[in-house]
């Protein structure tokens, strides 16, 4: 008895909900669960494929490359806004970024004794 | 706190805040079910069971990338969102001195639509244009648009990477479009900082274009634009408030908001989404390949990349763009492009940060045989983003057998007190 008690109740959890699970799989209502176990699969392919097929379909975008856009051509023109081309003058100061070391807390944070999994 | 497309959001954040000092995502101790899912989905440690009952606690804003995977995948809808500007974008949009500008990623338009009871995967962008419109935004741009100059900007970076390689700019190349990712490498590769591509995000470019040329273009006053940032993401929250994105003059970014908080905002303001006729967005700042739109998901920014790196090196059109070994949805995917005139391009496609780390852990090794390696946080890259519609099928348990596990609990708890 104290041994189980000693079991978390996340640990506790874990083994309910897959007794559930397969109690559900094995009894009345297996397709319930199964399906929603294919629906949370399928989400990510669905909504991908609805990029890709996006992508291939001239209606909604008639162009595949960035630099056939014309609006990003007009952009990009000699005399235009950022004229001196991709990675100019202008485009380094509007479009690039710098970035910042924040290595510094995470070490403390460690030196606490906190375990993180990266 | 109000609930919005089925997550508890907090109130908004000072626009002067350090967006380091707290984590845009916290669980609410009340709703926690102690299940571990959250626990599991992270791939930093940033959330934790804490305490006897062991329920989740996001540790430490230093340790959270801000991906909200544990929010998205909580099946208790117990962890919530700790900003949410949509209260400052209806006022925004009431103020007739201010200029509201819209600019929604690829990948929001293929959630949207879920939340409408369309089937995911519904590409809705013209009618996601509509709506922005009947919402009162003055100008229709599209982060689409800058998707395109992305790719112009970051393929560019590379080549010259490739022809020239430096201590400064090394290779492999990493891209730099995802927050969760970027302050990842910050925070855990502080080393690797050098290999990633110096582009802002797509977002980070039309904020500072919107003010500046596209200000220019249609002849507004920068100081009363509104910039709101629409993105499928929790992170872009915290990248909307880095300091350092003020390049314009102005905040770039003025807020941002997730496609759960677009979504409420459509139903509050009583428009009829799933009739709506296609706009497309406006010009300057608007137009999009079909490039940009694949910026949404794993392996779409490396193809859209691809499409360019390839004429430009071997001064040659592409004639298939369809740059199908780079596509995926899990794990890493490497590929070698043959490209003629040049040779071979090496690039390696992941999404999850347990899989980044591995490549990460190369590239420190002086290992790695890669030119180009492109990073998601999250699996799948941004169509299944933290701040995307949630998936009915995760929320089972809080109508099914979650009641199960309460009542357990409950047993629990009085035998613990016996």
């Amino acid at each position: 008895m104290s041994e189980q008690m000693n079991c978390t109740r996340r640990d506790f959890l874990k083994v309910a909900g897959a007794a559930v699970v397969v109690a559900a799989v094995a009894g009345a209502a297996p397709t319930l669960v199964t399906e929603a176990h294919a629906a949370e699969l399928d989400l990510v392919s669905q909504r991908q494929s609805g990029v890709y097929a996006a992508d291939a379909n001239p209606k909604l975008y008639n162009l595949r490359k960035s630099q056939d856009n014309p609006m990003v051509q007009k952009l990009y023109a000699k005399g235009g806004f950022l004229g001196d081309g991709p990675c100019g003058h202008v485009s380094h100061e509007l479009l690039h970024t710098h970035y910042v070391d924040r290595s510094a807390a995470l070490k403390a944070l460690k030196a606490k004794g906190i375990k993180l999994k990266a | 706190m109000q609930e919005m497309e089925k997550v508890m959001m907090k109130g908004s954040a000072p626009l002067d805040v350090d967006p380091g000092s707290f984590s845009f995502v916290q669980v609410d101790q009340e709703k926690c079910q102690a299940c571990g899912t959250c626990v599991d989905v992270c791939k930093t440690g940033a959330i934790q069971a804490q305490g006897a009952e062991g329920k989740s606690k996001v540790l430490d804003p230093a340790a959270c990338v801000n991906c909200g995977q544990c929010l998205v995948n909580c099946p208790y809808g117990a962890i919530y969102e700790e900003v949410s500007y949509v209260d400052a974008v209806f006022a925004a949009l009431k103020d007739p001195n201010t200029v509201c500008v819209s600019m929604p990623a690829p990948a929001v338009r293929y959630a949207l639509g879920e939340a409408f009871g369309l089937p995911a995967g519904t590409h809705v962008g013209g009618k996601m244009h509509a709506a922005l419109r009947k919402l009162g935004f003055k100008f229709i741009w599209d982060n689409e648009f800058t998707a395109d100059v992305t790719i112009m900007e970051e393929g560019t970076e590379l080549i010259n990477r490739v022809k020239h390689p430096s201590h400064h700019a090394p290779l492999p190349q990493f891209t730099s479009c995802c927050p969760g990712w970027v302050k990842f490498v910050e925070a855990y590769y502080p080393e690797l900082i050098p290999n990633l591509s110096s582009a802002k995000s797509p977002i980070g470019m039309l904020g500072s274009l919107a003010k500046t040329y596209g200000a220019q273009q249609t002849k507004t006053d920068p100081a009363k634009m509104f910039t709101v940032s629409i993105m499928p993401c929790i992170a872009k929250k915290f990248e909307g408030l880095r300091p350092e994105l003020a390049a314009s003059g102005h905040r770039d970014t003025d807020v941002t908001i997730t496609t759960r908080e677009l979504a409420y905002m459509i139903k509050k303001a009583g428009i009829d989404f799933k009739n709506l006729k296609d706009d497309p967005a406006d010009p300057i700042l608007g137009e999009a390949t079909g490039a940009a739109t694949i910026f949404g998901t794993s392996g779409g920014v490396m193809e859209a990349a691809l499409r360019l790196a390839y004429e430009v090196l071997s001064g040659e059109k592409l004639k298939d763009v369809d740059i199908k070994a780079v596509r995926t949805h899990e794990g890493i995917k490497s590929a070698s492009i043959d490209v003629p005139h040049f040779g071979k391009v090496n690039v390696a496609v992941a999404s999850g940060l347990d899989n980044a780390k591995k490549l990460c852990d190369e590239v420190k090794a002086g290992k790695s045989k890669y030119h180009f390696i492109e990073i998601m946080t999250c699996p799948g890259g941004c169509i299944n983003g933290g701040g995307q519609i949630i998936n009915p099928s995760v929320r089972e348990a809080e109508n099914g057998h979650s009641k199960i596990f309460a009542a357990i609990n409950k047993r629990l708890a009085m035998k613990a007190q016996a």
